[in-house]
């Protein structure tokens, strides 16, 4: 209960998102000039999240859910800042880590020691910081002499590895984890859950995305379950779940 | 703004991929600055000075500081225009302040500016031109055509990444303005009528801010530079408004 007093990190209010795209095909400037002037731009307008509340306090660790397009990496996009929110208010607090993509914010021409001092900037670091941390990044990566080596040549698994080694150098705030936890392979997932729960305890508030429900029921105890852009259940992450899965795979629930 | 500032180590670092990646595939690397418009100059001063025959005095030393200031300021907008363009997936994926990306590509484009004008000082040498103490003001000379292009860039990225033929429409209008410019002729040999129209172009004046110091060993003069300094200051204006008024649809289009 301890958590319920502290200020949230993370706070949605009434957010709703609108993509406008114009209704042309080939997004061309004459063809936009033409139909401004003769009044006759016409928007598809797209909802991706409508009317979504989402208030997350420190130590917290929220799992998301929802088929795909149901508004999951948007919503964690609203969170980070990318996206502005159409209507309602989105606020954060603190150093915020998104870890996304495998390869996001990468050069793969440079080295793994480039990259890291790029990825680090992208994600808000001084060159001074990076520079305190650049070995326990290595370490952590346990990519050893690959470093020096353009990142061309890593497989998924040595991306991810460095990825999160780099996001997750700092005690961030807030960590947002768009369905990364399932690479690598089993030694440093289990470091990966271990620095996690550090950070926990810390008082860090963890955001996970997955479709998959066995992630976010073994390390989530809220979870958030979207779908069309609108919040359908929030709660406990059991009870979310359940729901979430019986309009997955509807059983019949015939009693006899 | 606060915000910028805080990514000015990323900005540094976009700077020395930027000047790294132009070079790289290049056996030459960095000496291909200094050695391609001195190859142009070459060129145009056999085909302006031997063939056509224009009457100017020391006419590499004028063409040559045309083609560095022409070189600078088409890449460093071609290159900023495209730079959201090329970062679209970071830009709509990582909160990171989306200017960082244009002004790393203007800056990056001084640097090689910088780098071209050691060739342009030994033409001078060599061809006797006298080097005024004027040539100290080319700083500012330099920082001016720097914000110029920045405002360029700030109002072309966004339309880049909205518009897939902004990228034509430009290069075919860079082509048309630098026919307009007195880059490699000299402002004597056009016809009365068309006057008006090189008069009117505003990158003119930004380029001859640049040239009085180096080709006429003379600080511009005060009139010249305060329209100078107007016309820059509203490109960058413009440029700065559009793009935080456009910025926050641009994750839209990646």
């Amino acid at each position: 209960m301890e958590s319920a007093e502290q200020a949230p990190v993370l706070e949605l209010a009434g957010v709703s998102l609108c993509y406008r795209l114009a209704r042309h095909r080939t997004p061309s400037f004459k063809e936009y000039a033409i139909h401004w002037m003769r009044g006759a731009l016409e928007y598809q307008q797209l909802w991706a999240l409508r009317d979504v509340d989402l208030v997350v306090r420190p130590g917290e660790t929220v799992g998301i859910v929802g088929r795909n397009g149901a508004g999951k990496s948007t919503l964690l996009k609203v969170l980070s800042g990318v996206l502005v929110p159409t209507t309602g208010t989105a606020r954060r607090r603190g150093i915020l880590a998104p870890i996304l993509e495998l390869g996001t914010g990468f050069d793969p021409e440079l080295t793994g020691w480039e990259n890291i001092f790029l990825n680090a900037l992208l994600l808000g670091r001084r060159r001074r910081e990076v520079e305190e941390r650049i070995d326990e990044i290595v370490e952590f990566s346990g990519l050893g002499e690959m470093i020096h080596s353009p990142i061309r040549n890593y497989s998924t698994g040595m991306l991810a590895r460095l990825g999160f080694a780099i996001a997750t150098s700092w005690v961030p705030q807030v960590l947002l984890l768009d369905e990364v936890l399932s690479v690598g392979d089993t030694a440093f997932r289990e470091r990966c859950h271990a620095r996690l729960d550090r950070f926990r305890r810390g008082g860090a508030a963890i955001l996970l995305v997955s479709h998959n429900a066995q992630d976010i029921e073994a390390n989530c105890e809220r979870a958030l379950w979207l779908d069309a852009g609108r919040v359908a259940a929030q709660g406990p992450a059991a009870e979310v779940l359940q729901r979430y899965d019986e309009s997955v795979h509807p059983v019949a629930t015939t009693t006899a | 703004m606060t915000r910028f500032l805080q990514y000015r180590d990323l900005v540094q670092v976009l700077v020395a991929r930027e000047l790294k990646v132009r070079y790289r595939r290049t056996a030459l690397g960095f000496l291909w600055t200094m050695l391609q418009p001195l190859l142009t100059m070459a060129v145009l001063h056999v085909v302006f000075s031997k063939v056509f025959r224009f009457d100017v005095q020391n006419y590499a030393v004028y063409a040559l500081s045309g083609i560095l200031f022409w070189n600078f300021f088409s890449q460093s907008i071609i290159t900023s225009m495209n730079s959201l363009r090329t970062h679209a997936s970071l830009v709509s994926k990582l909160p990171v302040p989306k200017a960082v990306f244009p002004v790393a590509t203007v800056i990056a484009g001084v640097v090689n500016l910088v780098l071209a004008l050691v060739p342009l000082f030994a033409l001078l040498l060599i061809s006797g031109h006298d080097i005024s103490p004027a040539v100290l003001f080319l700083p500012v000379s330099i920082l001016l055509a720097a914000l110029f292009a920045l405002g360029a860039g700030l109002l072309l990225s966004p339309l880049a990444v909205f518009f897939v033929d902004v990228v034509e429409m430009v290069g075919v209008t860079m082509t048309l303005l630098l026919y307009l410019t007195p880059v490699f002729y000299p402002m004597a040999i056009l016809p009365e009528r068309y006057l008006f129209l090189v008069r009117l172009n505003p990158i003119r004046s930004v380029l001859e801010v640049f040239r009085d110091p180096i080709y006429y060993g003379k600080v511009p003069p005060l009139s010249h530079l305060a329209v100078t300094v107007a016309v820059v200051a509203i490109a960058l204006v413009v440029g700065i408004v559009f793009f935080r008024r456009s910025s926050s649809r641009i994750p839209f289009y990646a």
